[in-house]
């Protein structure tokens, strides 16, 4: 193997790293701030690759993705802060209410897959590349479509690290995550603090499916794949915590990347839970998680 | 300014507290005295919402407050201002301010209350940046009162400020707070044990398994032989 050919599955990862960084730190404030664990976020994640699909492909609308992220932006959130509000917010009161949210976020994923199928069909829709044409960098070849990516999922993630940090909401949302009988007594709205945190993370979870359906389509099932990996980066970046999220979804795109290039793609699944497994017997935490 | 009516309060199971009734008028420091376990804790968290069930009647400037949530109550102006743990542990000292003003009406007021606390309290601003959580005791203890203090609320119920804290740590949190209650707010505050009492309270209640046993001036309380030995001592 010669090292371009690295440094192509390189680029590879850091790209799809990218993308399940933003959707794992969507998953991973939700179960940090509201201890909710949405089964639905695949769902949420094709929500957005079919939204695009609409807009771009069969309304033809013009202006490309930005009027798409434009549109996305506050589809999404709504989207997301209403489902917290209609089946998540009333379970919230009762015994085991984790559990049953779990149950009622996997109905629902059921129910949007199936609505996928029917209104869609069953194909394989796919999205017009962001950009075409490549950069070529002496030896590597970078696609011009795989930077963009690389570029709007990080910005992504950095807006959604300055919302956090700089915002009224943002500080709020850190406030319900840290110390919840604190937050209460200052005076915030603990339930729409959870709404909202679920409509960020809705948002999160849909520019990923915008941005990596161009690169492997959108299907009704396609979610599960995505639900998966969020929830193996969570759980090994340690639940709950940001930071240790991002890292790990730049260690497991990188481990796909190489792991699908090694041995096929068939194998990536395997070695993910493979890597989760021997972490979490080490550090049942994860890797930046914190107990409790 | 306060009135509280026959209260009942339970925590699960435990009823405790028995038809208590006390009241606070408008720019007074009331202080209430009890043994620790005795529902002194719990009766604050009554009046701020912070109890899910109570019975009685709570009425603040004459409107019946009973059953109100927090933010509810954070907006008329009544807040609790805890012991340390309730604080942001991994925010600045800056944040937990900025969020103690988070009530809609504290907002309009958040420069004019942070020059304030930060007159009040320098050594907050000189550790702005700092985390909450690696603050020592006493500047904890500050901090909660100085959050509380950005509600901009007229009404203050303060759990026992000096609690764990050196005697002449203690002694300067009762000056600050005589010093708020000065700047115009109406303050409820519970102790275990306060020594001169009669430089910080106006009146004074003391509860005991649930029920008030004594109720007076400060005077009065400072000259009764009982609660000199038990609450008044040092």
């Amino acid at each position: 193997m010669y090292i371009e050919e690295y440094l192509d599955v390189c680029i590879s990862g850091l790209t799809n790293g990218s993308v399940y960084a933003m959707m794992a730190v969507g998953l991973t404030l939700v179960y940090g701030v509201s201890r909710a664990f949405n089964f639905a976020y695949g769902s949420f994640y094709s929500l957005g690759g079919y939204f695009a699909w609409v807009l771009m492909v069969l309304l033809g609308l013009g202006g490309g993705y930005f009027t798409v992220v434009l549109l996305a932006l506050p589809f999404l959130m709504g989207f997301g802060f209403l489902t917290e509000k209609a089946i998540v917010a009333p379970l919230r009161k009762r015994s085991d209410w984790e559990v049953k949210v779990m149950m009622i976020t996997l109905g629902l994923a059921l129910f949007l897959d199936n609505g996928y199928q029917v209104v869609f069909g069953p194909g394989m829709k796919s999205l017009p590349p962001i950009m075409t044409g490549a950069l070529e960098l002496g030896p590597v070849y970078l696609t011009y479509q795989d930077a963009m990516i690389f570029v709007l999922a990080i910005s992504g993630i950095l807006a959604f690290w300055w919302v956090l940090n700089n915002t009224r909401t943002g500080m709020a949302v850190r406030a319900v995550a840290q110390n919840p009988v604190g937050a209460k007594i200052v005076g915030i709205p603990k339930n729409r603090i959870f709404a909202a945190t679920f409509g960020l993370s809705t948002v999160m979870v849909g520019l990923g499916g915008i941005l990596l359906a161009q690169k492997y389509f959108i299907s009704p099932m396609g979610g599960w794949d995505i639900l998966v990996k969020s929830w193996v980066i969570t759980a090994f970046g340690g639940m709950g915590s940001i930071r240790g999220g991002l890292l790990a979804a730049f260690i497991l795109g990188m481990l796909e990347a190489f792991v699908g290039y090694w041995f096929g793609m068939t194998w990536v699944l395997f070695a993910l839970f493979g890597v989760l497994l021997v972490t979490l017997a080490i550090r049942p935490q994860g890797l930046m998680g914190k107990w409790g | 300014m306060l009135k509280i009516t026959d209260l009942n309060a339970y925590y699960g199971q435990f009823h405790v507290l028995h038809d208590v009734s006390c009241e606070v008028r408008e720019g007074e420091v009331v202080v209430m005295l009890g043994p620790n376990g005795h529902g002194k804790s719990t009766l604050l968290k009554a009046v701020c919402g912070l109890l899910d069930r109570v019975d009685g009647a709570i009425t603040y400037k004459d409107r019946d407050i009973t059953g109100w949530s927090t933010e509810q109550l954070v907006n008329q102006g009544v807040i609790y201002i805890a012991e340390t743990r309730e604080l942001f542990g991994d925010m600045t000292v800056l944040e937990n301010l900025r969020l103690g003003a988070y009530a809609r009406n504290a907002r309009r007021m958040e420069k004019r209350n942070l020059a304030r606390v930060f007159d009040l309290f320098p050594r907050l601003q000189e550790r702005k940046k700092q985390l909450a959580a690696t603050m020592s005791g006493g500047e904890a203890r500050m901090l909660a009162i100085a959050r509380g203090l950005m509600s901009n609320a007229d009404f203050l119920c303060i759990d026992e400020p000096s609690l764990g804290l050196q005697p002449n740590l203690r002694t300067e949190v009762f000056h600050i707070v005589k010093e708020i209650n000065r700047q115009g707010k109406t303050i409820l505050l519970v102790e275990q044990n306060i020594p001169q009492i009669a430089d910080l309270a106006d009146r004074v209640y003391v509860l005991e398994e649930g029920s008030i046993t004594f109720q007076g001036s400060a005077e009065e309380a400072d000259s009764d032989e009982r609660l000199r030995e038990i609450f008044l001592g040092m």
